[in-house]
């Protein structure tokens, strides 16, 4: 393991569609950083002057401290004709920026944080579901995850038992796949995109790529914000603020059988930015 | 038949992986105590320990979850889990 296993990865850092050549002073695992676009209109990150790696892809300028060791992770929905690709915008949270990935892991708050949307009492119980480290792809990856919704989605009239696959291909973003309510057989995309400002702070840059051609871009980027902050409150108030690897003081369940592949994940490669390593 | 009764199990939990660590053999005690199961470390290597554990099946499950992460400078591979013969289960 390498503590500086992350500096090589990449990060969300702005939106393609709020790039300007003003540019946006933000940070990046406690660097300083300037997002702009350049002469020629092309995404330029600089810290303290240094040019950083720079691409373009779903909606988002993507950069990295380091030097990235293979391309951004595919998400090949985003090149699916017929889809709706939603920017959210950004949600500010006070928490690791691992903690935000494993918030999104886990579908047991649902029905206690989101209630009445994406999840609902008495169903609380988390059935069964596969969960599994891909190491062609290097990734983890949860399926058959099966849950009771009352609204799965802006488009949903009603309660269905949605389906979920997990995908975490970063140490800091998850892809959601999920039961698309007006397209049975395909699924709805929904990221996160999460750039670490800090160890205990970070940006959370949520992402979709939709089969919906009803509800307005205002209603679905409104329903997604409201999840996210939803979200935000619990995540600011857990402690302790980094994510534990050692399982010491949270005692995982079955039901976290996602959030332990996603530690195992990250212990194994060394991804400790936003970690605690010791229980305490 | 090793199921005590219809919720308690009796069972020998082997881990394998880099497992060389003074640490992880008191910390599987001190996980176990945690969750009220009765332990008995039977063998510990640096690439495998065994352990028999007794108690509640959702707490053995809770037990293997946690140690499948264990403490930072053991990397768990494998845990696998079968009945154990006889035997009180060891101390709490």
């Amino acid at each position: 393991m390498t503590q500086d296993a992350m500096i090589d990865e990449w990060y969300p850092v702005g939106l393609v569609s709020q790039l300007d050549s003003f540019g946006r002073k933000t940070a990046l695992m406690g660097e300083p950083i300037d997002v702009a676009s350049d002469a020629d209109g092309n995404a330029r990150v600089t810290a303290n002057g240094r040019t950083l790696p720079v691409c373009v892809r779903y909606g988002h300028v993507w950069s990295s401290l380091g030097q990235p060791q293979k391309e951004l992770f595919a998400i090949p929905e985003a090149d699916q004709p017929g889809r709706r690709f939603v920017d959210v915008g950004v949600v500010r949270v006070r928490c690791s920026p691992l903690r935000a990935v494993e918030n999104f892991l886990d579908i047991a708050h649902f029905p206690f944080v989101h209630t009445d949307i994406l999840g609902s009492e008495p169903h609380t119980e988390v059935q069964n579901y596969k969960v599994e480290i891909r190491e062609d792809a290097d990734e983890v990856w949860a399926t058959q995850v099966k849950f009771y919704q009352p609204q799965a989605a802006r488009s949903a009239s009603g309660g269905i038992t949605t389906e979920y696959m997990y995908r975490v291909p970063a140490p800091t973003c998850s892809v959601l796949y999920k039961t698309c309510p007006p397209r049975p057989g395909e699924w709805d995309v929904i990221t996160l995109f999460v750039q670490p400002l800090a160890e205990d702070l970070c940006d959370v840059w949520p992402w979709m790529a939709l089969f919906d051609d009803e509800s307005s871009m205002t209603d679905l980027i409104h329903f997604q914000q409201t999840i996210f902050l939803q979200d935000r409150s619990i995540l600011e108030n857990q402690i302790p603020r980094l994510l534990p690897l050692d399982p010491g003081m949270e005692i995982p369940t079955r039901a976290d059988l996602t959030s332990v592949a996603y530690r195992r994940w990250l212990k194994r490669h060394g991804y400790t930015y936003g970690a605690q390593l010791v229980a305490q | 038949m090793t199921r005590q009764n219809q919720d308690h199990l009796f069972e020998r939990m082997t881990i394998r992986g880099a497992v060389d660590s003074a640490s992880f053999v008191p910390w599987i005690r001190r996980h176990a105590a945690k969750l009220g199961l009765r332990q008995e470390i039977r063998h510990a290597d640096a690439g495998r320990i065994e352990v028999e554990v007794a108690g509640p099946v959702e707490l053995i499950d809770m037990l293997e979850m946690g140690c499948s992460l264990g403490p930072i400078d053991v990397w768990v591979e494998t845990i696998t889990r079968t009945p154990a013969a006889g035997g009180t289960g060891g101390q709490p």
